[in-house]
């Protein structure tokens, strides 16, 4: 097989790794009274994702995602916010990839995408409502993107050293 | 988990928890309350905390959001919005805290009396 079908096979697995990962998070009802706090399931593949494939990759696989479990678990308008948390959770966690190189840390990354995703979508709930009073919770939902980006970021450590020891990503770059 | 990222954590959970406090603390005030209602950037009605009440805000696409106030805390207690976001709000009683039914464009916030 060569490296570009091999590469395409990896890429799929992800988008249907991720949309799984969806849909068991919706299933996790988080007994919070606070809207659109989740665990962040999904961040787990784009960290992947992001250190196997780079990142243009890894865009398509959030978007696909996002396009995916809008259509089949979530109302068509909570794609906007989902689209709007994941892209910017994806750029701030690629820059810090990017820049930090050899001395990252994949907990900080992953507790910074979260603390992003979240503020990508009350920004563009701040501009769908026409109202700028959303600070507060805004910062109730960064306190709570701490332990849920903890841990996912934890995981997604495990995964990749577990992942280092097999060969599946030997091939991608041959 | 290493020295660096306990640090980075710590200073994110002190911005967050003092952030928060902050925000009551600069909003704390002892004049009377009221429940603003904004529907599609527009306000709609503004309502005193101190008095007990219950209203039925219509959409223009034929929604609704059943607003209670009751004991001085405000809180959504009917919606046939689809992910019943509003409803499952926390109540909401001080200056500044808000509940948001986005798919009816629909904000309640609390507001003190001279804003």
């Amino acid at each position: 097989m060569n490296s570009k079908a091999y590469r395409l096979v990896i890429l799929s697995l992800y988008v249907s790794m991720a949309l799984i990962l969806s849909y068991v998070e919706s299933l996790i009802p988080l007994p919070l009274p606070i809207p659109g706090a989740k665990i962040g399931l999904p961040n787990i593949i784009t960290l992947v994702s992001l250190l196997t494939l780079g990142w243009p990759l890894t865009l398509l696989v959030v978007v696909a995602r996002v396009l995916l479990s809008g259509f089949m678990f979530g109302g068509g308008f909570s794609i906007v916010y989902s689209l709007s948390g994941g892209l910017l959770s994806l750029l701030v966690m690629a820059l810090i990839l990017h820049f930090t190189k050899d001395g990252f840390s994949l907990i900080l990354t992953s507790i910074f995408g979260a603390i992003s995703h979240n503020l990508g979508q009350v920004i563009v709930a701040s501009i769908v409502v026409q109202t700028s009073s959303l600070m507060l919770y805004f910062l109730i939902l960064m306190f709570l993107a701490i332990p849920t980006g903890l841990f996912i970021g934890i995981t997604a450590r495990e995964l990749m050293r577990l992942l280092d020891k097999t060969t599946i990503f030997k091939r991608l770059n041959s | 988990m290493k020295k660096k990222e306990f640090i980075v954590i710590t200073i994110l959970l002190v911005i967050s928890l003092g952030g928060i406090a902050l925000f009551y603390i600069i909003n704390a005030t002892n004049q009377p309350l009221y429940v603003r209602v904004t529907s599609q950037g527009e306000v709609v009605t503004i309502l005193p905390l101190s008095e007990d009440h219950t209203e039925t805000f219509y959409t223009p696409s034929g929604g609704y959001n059943t607003l209670t106030i009751s004991n001085g805390k405000a809180k959504m207690t009917d919606a046939d919005c689809p992910d019943k976001i509003c409803v499952k709000t926390y109540p909401i009683s001080s200056p500044g805290e808000t509940i948001v039914c986005l798919p009816h464009k629909l904000v309640v916030e609390v507001v003190t009396g001279n804003s």
